[in-house]
Formats: C-alpha cells, sequence, structure tokens
C-alpha cells in the first residue's frame, strides 16, 4: 500500500456511494487501484456477494483473482467475477421461461442448451457444408474451419454491437468496392447466418451471440430481471472499460445510477479488441454517467527512456516528426542471418540478463507478431534446455494432437467396431506405445502380429511364438492381455456414450500403474480435457439429433476431430502455472494480460503479421461497428489508416508495458525462408537512421 | 561508386537515364544484370527516393534475385546507403508482396497458404483421372485405332495427354483473369459448343475448388489475384506507385502480358497505352531483354514480340556488345541471325530471331572476348543414330577432358530424358558429371538426413535404417572430417564410424540395443569384444534413439525440429529444418490421414528435389559453372540460359526436335492416336481464345491452331538453338542424329550453318 500515489488512494477510499471513472495510458496503476479498491470494498464490510467484477475478456481478470482467491476472503460469499457474455449466459439460464417464447423458441417446454465456440462451430459445419457442395462461397478461398468461425463471428458482432443479425450481409456488401465476381459471397455469408439462427431456435441452442441477445434485447428490458440483478450486486468495479462492446456499454449506462459505488477504468490508449467488437467510444460515453473523473497521467511502469523511444517510434509509424532522443541505451539489436541461429542468441541473451544482470524470468517476455506451433516449440524447447522456465499461454500442440488424446481416440475406434473407424497398425502402434507404457521397437512388433486393421482382430498373446514373446516381454505381454480382455468384453456390451467410455477406459486401465497414464500429471490433464470436450458435445446434440438413429456421437466425434472442427482448441495451462518465467506470447495476447515487464524481446520486427489485418474475407471490424456511415464504401485509404493507427497502438501499447529495456531479433532470412520488410521494421530503422544524422 | 566498373559507351548511354520508359535489346553476354544494378544504384545514389520509396527490379527466377542484391550492394560504400532503397522480386514475389498487403480484397484469408507446382501437379492429375473416369474423349482419337490399341491409349496415353492440355488450359485461364464461374457463363451463351473448352473448365473449376479446399492458391492464382486489385483498387494502386517510383525489369523477353500489365500499371498506365495517370504519368519503367533468347513461352501469354513492340515504341537502346564469345562463335550466331530473317524458307519463321548482331568488346574496355579461333567450331554433318551420337560426343569429351582440365564444358541436350541417358554413358565411362539441378545441395542434404531419421523412426526395428540414422547422428564427421573435442583422437573418427556403422548393421534385435531390459542389455554382451571408445560412441548414439523415439508421438513439425536439434549443428541446416518443418505441418494438415511413413516419403521428395522449394534465395544462388572445372555439366538448353562454357556441345539438331514447319517435319505435339494430327492442347486454347473474344468472325476453326502451334514451335526451336550456340566461349561442337524412327535429318538450320561455314 504504501507505494501508492495520493490520487490512487483518493480513489480506493473514495466514499461508498461515489461512481468514478478512472482514466489514464496503460503503466499508471489504473489495475492496481481496482485491486486496491475491491480489497478496500470487502475490508469496510460490503458483502462480497454484492460485488459484480466486469471485464470484456475473463484473462482481463487475472491480476484480481490473486485477491479473490485468498483464502481469508471467504466470508461472506464471494464476489462475481464476470464478462457480460457469462452474465448473459446466467440469466438466460435463470430465466428462460421468460425468454424462450419472446426469442421464438420452437420447444418452449425444453430446457436451453448453451453452446460453447467448439459446439457452435460444429453445428454451423453441420449446416454449411452441405451448401459448399452446392457451390456457395467459390470465389473465396479459406479454410473450411475458418469460414465457419467467421460466419459465427458475424453473428457474435451484430449481437455485440447491437444490430440485426439479417444486416449482416447487407452491410458488408455496401460497403465493398471491387472484383465483381466476389461480390456474392456476402449474400452466401448472410444465408448461413440465417440459418443457422434458425437451426438454433427450432432446437433450443444457444450460440454466444443468442445469449447475448436474449439478455439485452429480452430480458435485460424486463423490470423482474433489473429488480433481480440490482438487489444482487451494489458495487462495480469494471477494468478494461475501453475493450468492451457496445451492447455492454448501453447494459452498463442504464445500470450505472443503481449501484452503491462503481469504479469503471478506462485505458486511454487502448482498444486491442475492435476486431471482437471492442469499442472505445462507446465505452467513454459511460464517463457522462459517473460522479467523477480521474485522470491517472505518471507511469510507474516506464522508464523515461522507453517513454521516448515509443514517442519517438509512434511517430515514425505515423509518419510524424518528433524529437529525437538517444534510442541506444534502451533497445538492442540481436542480428542473426537464419532464423534458428537468432533464436540461439535470444535464449543467450537472456541467459545473461537472468545470471549476470539479475533480472527475474518473470520480468522477460518474449513477444512475436505470429508465434507457429513450431516456433512456440523451438523457444520453449530452447529456454527448457537452458534451464530457463518458460510458460506460454498456450502449449505447442492442440488436444487432438496430444499423445494422450490420440491413444484414448485409437483404443476407442477399437472397441466400437461398428464405427467402421479401422485405424492403422501405425496409429495402434502409437496408442499402444502411450497406454501401455513401453518402447516403441516393442509396440510395432506386437502391433505388427496381434492387429489386423481389416476387420479391428486383437489376437491373443499366448498365440505368438515364445521367442517373439520373449522379445516382447512378458510383462508388456500382460498388460497387452489385460487390455485386450477389457476391450473384447466391452465389445460385448451396449456401447456407452463416449465420455463414459472413456472415463471407464481411463480408470480400469489405463491409470494403473506401468500404464500410459498414471501418475503423469500432464497426460491427465489433457484426458480429462478431451472428455470434457466430449461430455459438451454430447450435451449439446442430444437435444437435437436424438431423435436420429443414424447419429453415432463418438463416431461423429471423431470425424469432425478429424476435420479439425473440435478439439483443434488448446489446453489452457498458463493460468495455474509457475509465475516466475519467461512468458512466450504472441504480441497481441501479450496486450490483453495486463502484466508489464522488464525487458522485452520482439521477434521479426520485419514480419507484416505486426500489423493487424482487419479486412477478412468475410467479416469486418469497421464496416460492422456502430460507428461506421451506412453505405460508405471501405477503401484503400481508410485500410492503411486504419492499420497505422492500430500498430501504432500496439507499438505503444507493448511499450508502456515495458519498464527498462526492449531487444529487437531480426533474421536476415525469417522463419520460411524470406526476407521481411514490415512497416514496423521500417519505422525502427527510421528511428535509428534519424538519430545517426 | 565504385572505380573498377568503367561502362562502355552502349553502358554509358543507358546509365545517362533519369526517368520514363526505355526498352533496350541486349545480346547475349552483354551484361544485363550488371547495367541494371548500377542503374539501381545510381538512382539510389541521387536521392531522389524519398521515404519509403523503392526502386523495382523484376527478374525471372529466383537464383536471380540473389545476384541483383549482391550487385547492387556492391556499389555502396556504406551499406546502410542502400537499406531498403530497393526491392528485387520475381513476378511471383511481386505478386506475393501485393496480394498479401489485402488478401481479404480478393477473397483469400490473411493466412493463406501457396500450393507449390508439385502440389498442384498431384492436385489437378486426380482431377484428371476422375474427369477420365466419367468422361470419354472418343471423338478426337484417330478412329482407324484398333480396340486393343484405343484401350492401351486411354489407359497409357490419356491421362498425360489430358493433364498436360488441362494444366496448359488452366493456366492460361488464370493469365486471362477467367475463374471456373466466368468461364462457364462464357460456355454458356457462346453460339457453337466447344468439347476441349469444356472438358478443360470441368477440370479447372475441380481444380479451383480443391485449392480453396486447403485455403491456398497455386503460383499462376497469385499473379492473376495480384492484377485482379490493381486493376479493381485504385488508391491502392496509387500507393504502390508512390512505393515503386522505378521499375526495371530484366528477362523482359520472357515477359508474359499479364507480367506486362502488372508492371505497366504500377509504372503508371498500361503499356499499350502509355499516358498514365495522376502521380504515375510518363511512369519510370526500364525493360531490358534480349527478344532472340525468349525460350519459355510455351503455355503461356509469353511473346518476345510484346518486348519488340515495347522496345519500337518507346525511347530505346541498344546492348549489343559481348565479352562472352571468341569472335568465330559470333560470327555462327550471327549469321543465323541473319539466315533467319531473310533467308529461312518458310516466310512466317522470319520473325523468330531479330537484330542487332553482336559485337565484340570494344577495345580499352573490360571483357576482353577470347581469341579468334576458327577451328574451335565443329559442325558435324555425319549422320549418327542417337545411341552413337551419344558414343560419339562421350568419346569427344574423353579426348578433350586431360587436356583441358581448367576448362569448362557442357553438353546441352534439349530434353530430361535424352540428358539422362548422356549423363548415363558419362558415368559409364568414369567421366565426373554434374547434373544441372534446381535447388541446391544444402536442401538435398539436410532434407536427405532429416529423411533418413524419420524413415528409421517409421520402420524402428530395422537394423539397417538404424545404421543410416547413425550415419546421420555423425554426418559432421563424415562432411568435415574432423572429430568433435570429446573424443580424444579425431583421426580415428571414420574409422570408428564405420565400425559402429558395420556392428549396428549386424544387429539382430534392435530392441535389445535400445530399449533394454534391466537384465537383457546387448551392449554390456559385447564389452568384451569391442574397444571401449566404441562401447562409448554406441551408448551416446542409444541415448538419442532413445529420446527420438519418445519423440515420435509429437506433431511432425515439432518432431523435425527435435530431430534437427540433434543432428544439425550448422545454422543454415537448422533454418532449413525449420522450413521443412513448417512445410511438412502444411502437408499433414492438408492430409490428415497421413503418418510418419506418407511425410517421409514427403521429405523424399523434397530431398530429391522434384519439389520446388520456395524461400532460402540466398542460398539457392543458381549454378555457378565456373565451380565445376575439369568436370562435364549435363543440362539442357532451357536450364543453360544466361550461362557459359569453354566448350559447349549441342546434340540431336535435326529435323524432329529443330523443325523448320516443312511438309515432311514431324511434331511432338501431334499425337498418332489423335486424328487429323491434331495438337489437343493448342486446339483447346484456341476454344479459349474464341469463346473471349465472342464473335462469330473470330470463332473456332478446328486444325488452325494446330498450324500456329507449329509456327510458334519452329520459332522457338530457332531461339533456342541460338541460345545454345551463344553459351560458348571458345569452342563449340554441334551434332545430329537420326532420331528414334531413323527418319530424321539434319535440321535446316544446322544444314545451313553448316554450308556457310564451310564456304567462309
Amino acid at each position: 500500500m504504501t507505494n501508492l500515489s495520493l490520487i490512487q488512494r483518493q480513489v480506493i477510499e473514495s466514499p461508498l456511494n461515489t461512481r468514478l471513472f478512472v482514466s489514464g495510458s496503460a503503466g499508471t496503476g489504473k489495475t492496481t487501484t481496482g485491486i486496491e479498491r475491491l480489497r478496500y470494498l470487502l475490508e469496510q464490510g460490503v458483502p462480497a456477494d454484492s460485488i459484480l467484477m466486469l471485464t470484456p475478456q475473463r484473462t482481463m481478470q487475472e491480476p484480481y483473482l490473486e485477491l479473490l482467491f485468498s483464502p481469508e476472503r471467504h466470508a461472506g460469499g464471494e464476489v462475481t467475477s464476470a464478462t457480460i457474455g457469462g452474465l448473459a449466459k446466467r440469466m438466460s439460464d435463470l430465466f428462460w421461461p421468460m425468454a424462450v417464447e419472446a426469442a421464438g423458441f420452437k420447444n418452449r417446454d425444453q430446457p436451453p442448451v448453451f453452446l460453447t465456440l467448439e459446439t457452435a462451430q460444429y453445428y454451423m459445419a453441420y449446416l454449411v457444408r452441405p451448401l459448399l457442395e452446392q457451390g456457395y462461397f467459390q470465389s473465396l478461398t479459406i479454410d473450411r474451419n475458418r469460414l465457419y468461425s467467421q460466419i459465427l463471428d458475424n453473428l457474435n458482432k451484430a449481437a455485440v454491437v447491437g444490430f440485426s443479425y439479417t444486416e449482416i450481409g447487407s452491410r458488408m456488401d455496401a460497403a465493398w468496392f471491387g472484383d465483381p465476381g466476389q461480390r456474392r459471397i456476402y449474400q452466401d455469408a448472410q444465408e448461413c447466418a440465417t440459418l443457422f439462427r434458425e437451426f438454433c431456435l427450432d432446437h433450443n441452442l444457444l450460440d454466444f451471440s443468442l445469449q447475448l441477445e436474449i439478455f439485452s434485447n429480452i430480458l435485460w428490458p424486463l423490470e423482474q430481471v433489473q429488480n433481480f440483478l440490482k438487489q444482487t450486486y451494489r458495487h462495480l468495479i469494471y477494468d478494461n472499460v475501453e475493450e468492451d462492446a457496445p451492447r455492454a456499454h448501453d447494459i452498463i449506462g442504464e445500470w450505472l445510477a443503481d449501484f452503491d459505488s462503481a469504479l469503471l477504468i478506462y485505458d486511454n490508449d487502448a482498444g486491442y479488441r475492435y476486431f471482437l467488437g471492442g469499442d472505445a467510444v462507446t465505452g467513454h460515453a459511460l464517463r457522462e454517467a459517473c460522479d467523477k473523473k480521474i485522470e491517472f497521467a505518471e507511469s510507474f511502469v516506464s522508464s523515461e527512456n522507453i517513454i521516448q523511444l515509443s514517442d519517438t517510434l509512434v511517430s515514425a509509424i505515423t509518419h510524424q516528426e518528433s524529437e529525437n532522443g538517444n534510442p541506444n541505451n534502451t533497445l538492442e539489436f540481436i542480428l542473426a542471418h537464419y532464423y534458428p541461429e537468432m533464436l540461439d542468441k535470444i535464449i543467450a541473451r537472456i541467459k545473461l540478463l537472468i545470471e549476470q544482470e539479475g533480472v527475474p524470468p518473470a520480468e522477460i517476455v518474449i513477444l512475436a507478431p505470429y508465434l507457429s506451433d513450431a516456433l512456440r516449440f523451438s523457444i520453449t524447447h530452447r529456454l527448457d534446455q537452458a534451464g530457463i522456465p518458460s510458460r506460454t499461454h498456450r502449449p505447442s500442440r492442440s488436444l487432438r494432437d496430444e499423445a494422450g488424446s490420440q491413444s484414448l481416440l485409437i483404443l476407442s475406434a477399437l472397441a466400437h467396431p461398428h464405427w467402421k473407424v479401422h485405424p492403422t497398425k501405425f496409429d495402434v502402434t502409437h496408442a499402444f506405445m502411450f497406454a501401455l507404457n513401453t518402447d516403441l521397437i516393442r509396440a510395432q512388433l506386437l502391433t505388427e502380429i496381434v492387429y489386423r486393421q481389416k476387420d479391428l482382430r486383437l489376437s491373443s498373446f499366448d498365440e505368438i511364438k515364445p521367442e517373439i514373446q520373449e522379445r516382447i516381454t512378458y510383462l508388456l505381454g500382460q498388460k497387452y492381455t489385460n487390455l485386450r480382455n477389457w476391450l473384447n468384453d466391452y465389445r460385448e456390451q451396449t456401447p456407452l456414450p463416449l465420455d463414459f467410455f472413456m472415463r471407464k477406459l481411463f480408470g480400469e486401465v489405463l491409470s494403473q500403474p506401468d500404464h500410459g497414464f498414471h501418475r503423469n500429471a500432464d497426460a491427465i490433464r489433457v484426458a480429462a480435457s478431451l472428455i470434457e470436450s466430449i461430455k459438451k458435445f454430447r450435451y449439446s446434440t442430444e437435444s437435437s439429433f436424438i431423435s436420429n438413429p443414424a447419429f453415432d456421437l463418438g463416431k461423429e466425434y471423431i470425424a469432425m476431430l478429424e476435420d479439425g472442427v473440435i478439439a483443434a482448441q488448446y489446453l489452457e495451462s498458463w493460468r495455474t502455472e509457475n509465475k516466475d518465467t519467461v512468458l512466450v506470447a504472441p504480441a497481441h495476447t501479450f496486450l490483453l494480460m495486463n502484466h508489464p515487464v522488464t525487458v522485452q524481446f520482439w521477434l521479426d520486427p520485419g514480419s507484416s503479421g505486426w500489423v493487424q489485418r482487419l479486412s477478412q474475407p468475410l467479416t469486418h471490424p469497421y464496416v460492422l461497428s456502430r460507428h461506421w456511415e451506412s453505405g460508405r464504401m471501405w477503401m484503400d485509404t481508410d485500410e492503411v489508416e486504419a492499420e497505422t493507427e492500430s500498430l501504432a497502438r500496439l507499438a505503444s501499447g507493448l511499450l508502456s508495458r515495458c519498464r527498462e529495456k526492449l531487444f529487437l531479433a531480426l533474421a536476415d532470412l525469417g522463419e520460411t525462408g524470406f526476407e521481411q520488410r514490415g512497416t514496423l521494421l521500417r519505422a525502427f530503422q527510421k528511428v535509428i537512421q534519424e538519430h545517426e544524422s | 561508386m565504385t572505380p573498377t566498373f568503367t561502362p562502355r559507351p552502349s553502358q554509358q548511354n543507358i546509365l545517362r537515364y533519369t526517368g520514363g520508359r526505355l526498352g533496350i535489346a541486349a545480346v547475349p553476354g552483354a551484361g544485363k544484370t550488371h547495367i541494371l544494378s548500377a542503374l539501381a544504384a545510381q538512382i539510389i545514389h541521387s536521392g531522389v527516393l524519398q521515404d519509403d520509396q523503392e526502386v523495382l527490379i523484376v527478374t525471372l527466377v529466383n537464383s536471380a534475385v540473389d545476384n541483383f542484391e549482391n550487385r547492387i550492394k556492391s556499389f555502396f560504400d556504406n551499406k546502410i546507403q542502400a537499406l531498403y532503397k530497393y526491392r528485387v522480386r520475381t513476378l511471383h514475389g511481386l505478386a506475393h508482396d501485393i496480394v498479401r498487403e489485402k488478401p481479404a480484397s480478393v477473397g483469400l484469408e490473411n493466412q493463406f497458404g501457396i500450393i507449390d507446382e508439385r502440389e498442384a501437379d498431384s492436385i489437378r492429375h486426380e482431377v484428371v483421372i476422375a474427369w477420365l473416369a466419367s468422361h470419354s474423349l472418343d471423338d478426337y482419337l484417330d478412329p482407324v485405332l484398333d480396340t486393343s490399341k484405343r484401350d492401351w491409349v486411354k489407359r497409357q496415353q490419356l491421362p498425360i495427354l489430358v493433364d498436360a492440355l488441362a494444366s496448359a488450359f488452366i493456366r492460361s485461364s488464370k493469365d486471362r483473369l477467367l475463374t471456373p464461374d466466368s468461364l462457364r457463363a462464357k460456355l454458356d451463351t457462346f453460339f457453337a459448343p466447344l468439347p476441349l473448352a469444356e472438358l478443360g473448365w470441368s477440370i479447372y473449376a475441380d481444380y479451383q475448388r480443391a485449392l480453396a479446399y486447403r485455403g491456398a492458391v497455386d503460383f499462376d492464382d497469385l499473379i492473376r489475384l495480384a492484377l485482379t486489385l490493381l486493376q479493381n483498387d485504385e488508391e491502392y494502386l496509387e500507393r504502390l506507385r508512390f512505393r515503386y517510383p522505378f521499375i526495371l525489369e530484366d528477362e523482359a523477353q520472357d515477359s508474359s502480358a499479364t507480367q506486362q500489365k502488372i508492371l505497366g500499371l504500377l509504372s503508371g498506365g498500361s503499356s499499350s497505352s502509355p499516358v498514365g495517370r495522376g502521380q504515375g504519368e510518363g511512369g519510370n519503367w526500364v525493360r531490358v531483354g534480349d527478344p532472340n533468347q525468349a525460350i519459355f513461352e510455351t503455355f503461356t501469354t509469353a511473346d518476345p514480340d510484346l518486348l519488340r513492340e515495347f522496345i519500337r515504341t518507346n525511347p530505346n537502346a541498344d546492348m549489343p556488345e559481348s565479352g562472352r564469345s571468341q569472335p568465330a562463335v559470333i560470327a555462327l550466331a550471327n549469321h543465323l541471325i541473319d539466315w533467319v530473317m531473310t533467308a529461312h524458307p518458310d516466310p512466317n519463321v522470319r520473325t523468330a530471331l531479330s537484330l542487332p548482331h553482336i559485337e565484340p568488346v570494344p577495345t580499352g574496355y573490360e571483357p576482353l572476348n577470347p581469341l579468334d579461333n576458327p577451328d574451335g567450331i565443329k559442325l558435324v554433318s555425319k549422320k549418327f543414330t542417337p545411341e552413337e551420337e551419344i558414343i560419339a560426343v562421350v568419346k569427344s569429351l574423353k579426348n578433350w577432358l586431360p587436356e583441358n582440365l581448367n576448362s569448362t564444358v557442357a553438353v546441352l541436350s534439349y530434353r530430361n530424358d535424352h540428358a539422362v541417358r548422356v549423363v548415363e554413358e558419362l558415368r559409364k565411362n568414369n567421366i565426373e558429371v554434374v547434373e544441372m539441378l534446381k535447388s541446391t545441395t544444402n536442401t538435398r542434404a539436410a532434407a536427405g538426413s532429416l529423411n533418413h531419421l524419420l524413415s528409421y523412426l517409421a520402420d524402428p526395428q530395422s537394423t539397417r535404417k538404424l545404421s543410416k540414422a547413425y550415419e546421420v547422428f555423425r554426418r559432421d564427421w563424415r562432411y568435415r572430417g574432423v572429430g568433435n573435442g570429446e573424443l580424444e583422437s579425431g583421426e580415428n573418427n571414420p574409422e570408428l564410424m564405420k565400425t559402429v556403422t558395420d556392428i549396428v548393421q549386424r544387429l539382430v534385435h534392435v530392441e535389445k540395443f535400445i530399449a533394454p531390459s534391466q537384465t537383457d542389455d546387448w551392449l554390456s554382451t559385447i564389452g568384451e569384444s569391442e574397444a571401449e571408445s566404441v562401447i562409448e560412441e554406441l551408448k551416446e548414439f542409444r541415448v538419442n534413439v532413445q529420446r527420438w523415439l519418445n519423440a515420435v508421438t509429437l506433431p511432425i513439425d515439432q518432431l523435425v525440429l527435435t530431430l534437427a536439434q540433434d543432428v544439425f549443428s550448422e545454422s543454415a541446416d537448422l533454418a532449413l529444418a525449420h522450413k521443412l518443418a513448417l512445410v511438412l505441418r502444411q502437408v499433414a494438415n492438408d492430409h490428415t490421414d497421413w503418418r510418419l511413413p506418407e511425410l517421409t516419403s514427403e521429405l523424399a521428395v523434397i530431398a530429391k528435389n522434384e519439389r520446388k522449394f520456395i524461400g532460402f534465395s540466398s542460398d539457392d544462388s543458381g549454378f555457378d559453372p565456373e565451380r565445376h572445372r575439369g568436370k562435364v555439366v549435363v543440362t539442357t538448353m532451357h536450364k543453360a540460359k544466361g550461362m557459359e562454357w569453354d566448350l559447349v556441345y549441342i546434340m540431336s539438331v535435326n529435323s524432329y526436335d529443330f523443325p523448320s514447319n516443312m511438309p515432311s517435319d514431324r511434331f511432338i505435339s501431334e499425337k498418332w492416336f489423335v486424328r487429323s494430327g491434331l495438337n489437343l492442347e493448342a486446339e483447346a486454347l484456341a476454344q479459349l481464345t474464341a469463346l473471349e473474344s465472342n464473335s462469330e468472325y473470330d470463332g473456332y476453326e478446328e486444325g488452325v491452331a494446330t498450324m500456329q502451334s507449329r509456327l510458334g514451335y519452329v520459332k522457338e526451336r530457332l531461339r533456342l538453338l541460338y541460345v545454345g550456340i551463344t553459351r560458348a566461349k571458345k569452342d563449340l561442337i554441334v551434332t545430329w542424329n537420326s532420331g528414334r524412327q531413323g527418319e530424321a535429318t539434319p535440321s535446316l538450320a544446322l544444314s545451313e550453318l553448316i554450308g556457310w561455314w564451310e564456304g567462309r
């Protein structure tokens, strides 16, 4: 508490009946103030369950969680930490009977089925795939799964911005110019969005967009709902207001006067979630509804030199003149011809920072515009070898690529011959290797003898010639025999739902001593996530496909997996990990983590990936925003202006989370072997040239 | 500017350029790259470029990119001066730059993929097979074929023919900016049936669907989309015009109509109507090329007449001086120009070659031409069978090589399969051969090593593969012949390696070595009979293999990276491995049913170079004949472009490979099993052209295109011969053979050159 400034103290200790709007740049201590205000409220005896802690996305609550989860805070219920989306889901569930008719659902006596991102994607694929065969979106070159997610994205944008989903196509179309051959795709996109919405209404399915629309358009206007919410929550802390979407701002705007106290925190220079519908302008308008407006000006994070570097860099990006500081103290280049060479140099430099200069690993971050799995793996692997602890916001493998998942899925196919999924010997070898905790050579030897792909037959270990048995080892033979017996027994019975099956297999065989999942915490987490994914899939499909006898949950799940529609997501593990570690993250992810550090490494400043591409083939953050003038075309000038602005915002945002030093790591030949010279690199070049001249 | 470069008068003339358009006709060996580099450097030095402006240099192949980079840099003492002031790109690279900035405008997602030629070929091939399974091309087959022959043709020949036809059709459609949709619309409204265009459309549509499914485009799409973008987005075009105030184009004779349109737009105004708009008015566009060396036009709309036309209608200059060849070679090449222009029996062929003549470098300037030596030229009139011709050339080389160990020599063949036979014969005679290959040995060695490791991991019981893996593990010993510091006696390493390789090969049960149980470790059983260093070596290897075996469940990209970390030490190899990891990951994503064995064979393909490996251009700095003195380089005339050797053999200059459009000539693209000797590829393209015109007067008439295509082919062959001749610095030997059927005669051009040479 002693480090707090006077103005921070004033905010924290304001009376319990004031509504405050705190604004300032990153690094001026706003979130710290928010946390301390929360602590203050609790210390003043405000019941925890009357406090609503709101952020636009869950990762932003990270700094608050330590306080919320500390054991001494448990008295008096819990603080509700939520996003508007989360609130919408809870309210839709709670007040379902009041929404069901107004929203136009078909089955009014049935409960709602909430879709996750993954299951929504599944239904979109289910509906759109046949249309693709008919020639929809023919002029588009796009991965199918990204096509589905862009249509979902449009529905979500309509909901968070607050326009009807039926206007998506016409809005996009009106802003489009160029190759007329492209034009039809917006009509197609509209049709698919409509089809999806109708299907949801027919089957009581609620994707994110429908949850939010029900809450904001149907439930929120009801007195009963308002009364419930207003009675439950008396105090509001709303951080990163600038990143939230207009509908969230609308609701808070109407609600604000009814809170006893409120603290709204607004970052003047941010607005990084605009491509997800975030809208700083509507956020800023909430200022007017607050009793007090306080501006934080002094940075607690960045050194003078960093601030100067940030100013010069932003001027260079935006083509403005600037006073020139000496960047040499704050900026250091790491140059290499080849990419891996560059990675080695970065690791060496980090080692030096930690061992010689006393920088704690948690104060170091490695940022790249885009982290391929291979790059993520290369960096974390190198850090590992150098004995430097590291974390990353997700692992370098998707859930379905994990050896544990693979093994479970292959064994599932073996247990369910009626799926007619016949894994190759190669796959079965790997499944045995993992499940039976053996080496690849013996696993292969065993599989080649006992497994027949044609009819999924698993023959007995006893039938094998003794000398081969000996090579395979009797121990492995015993484990195999157990597994085989278990599978054969299961095949005799009525099949279980896939998640039940996996639980059983896991519990009765694979988690036993000397098996792959035994005391293997990572693998257990993988198994749990996979089973959870299947369970959600089952929940969401039960209502719509239960009457269809041809639908087999397990078979369908595996097919979707192969297609990359589901389980392509990653385990979220960084939250629970040790914090004194070097963080490896994409630049935009880092921005949304509220996590200042001493040293930043930027990889590939020449990459064009630093400039966030605004346009997507099917969706557009500006055209679908609240401020877009209807009928205006999105021209190249708009694009350049918006991209320049977003790059400037990114650069200053990153540097305002940097205390002392920036390293730029640059290889002549980028990751894929090409020379790179994007806008950011050119801006740095100007910074340096101007200083030298 | 560095003082070593003293421009010749013709070059000085070019260096006076300050702006506007300029067309330059240069002869072989005139120093095109050098003068364009000097010009770029001069523009940068002059200070006319603003912030964010670059001189754009467009060239034909990746290997030239690096060449330009190095030359331009050599003009600057302080490299920073030139940093980001110029950009060297192939047309594909440029198109990629253009599209990558605004992918969504042309229906691409941000991370769109690019499918390389091999993947494109295999996708198209699948589509073709599917098409043939449900369609018939019987109308076009020779009706006199009996049933069994007809079946054989359908099975063996049609897939190849239709594939080539489809490839040309798709390229040409893309070049004309026709999408399957727009093409369909034209077909539906055309007044007459066009069966070949229907075929082409059907395969094109399925092919594009397959690409879209992968979220990727092919190389031709890149160019098509770049042009589409430039044509539709004026503001973007203006922005690019500002960025590239000067465009210098090399090898402009091979420029397609699309390339010309793109550069025309970028430089301000299209090439046909040089009046530009706004900032780009009177655009600065310098085009250098040699219309006589246009040999890449097959299947594209490239046409040397485009460059000729540009030179004719704009300010222009010649670069006629070349220091490459001795006067006798120059005289021969110049005579070929004269004869073609004035006396070729088919008047339509006379535009194949054009002036200027090649002139030697004037006294007082560098480089000096080799000394005149008429005896260096041997035009062999003797009739050989194809086999005899190869034997004769090999024999000649056998005599020549021992006396000329410090000289360079190439055998130029015109088809790959012929080149392969030459290589075989040379090897049979123990003559060292260098096959000129597309990508570098670096790529191949690194990919090959990884391939061996992955092969083992896909089949871990194999001792043969394990011993290969061991050799990869110690590849540094082999390549460098030096030991790593940990081993005492570095000189014994090759021996140690051999011993260990042998031991591993003799292993009976791999698992007893690699994954021993506590009681049964094979290593402890050989402990007594083998030296300690051998045991230590085996132990070290085992630790690595165990790690690799455990890594086998990783996704392919991460597996490759893990292996590479263990076996590669060179940065270049590691960088390649990283790139290979990304490529294989993409392959795995495109083929979800592929596992290690399939991915390994994909890597084998890369290792064998069948797959064009884009990127790493600076390691792919092309082929340098000077590095292969005393060895025989075997290549095709197409690939020999831009290179020179002391002695050059040109083979197979007969009436079949170098026809003259005489009634007796036979043409490779007119298949014996196709009725009326039609060239179906040419006919298909003609149907496409007819669709575009959409007027009954330039409708499609069967057979016309076949004849026109003969003419184009004849002309291109003559230029190819000219390119071949002008590769020779001192000596040139030209031979011919009677062809596979024994009916071929010497090419008319060869007979003419022989007659003229003997009469001199």
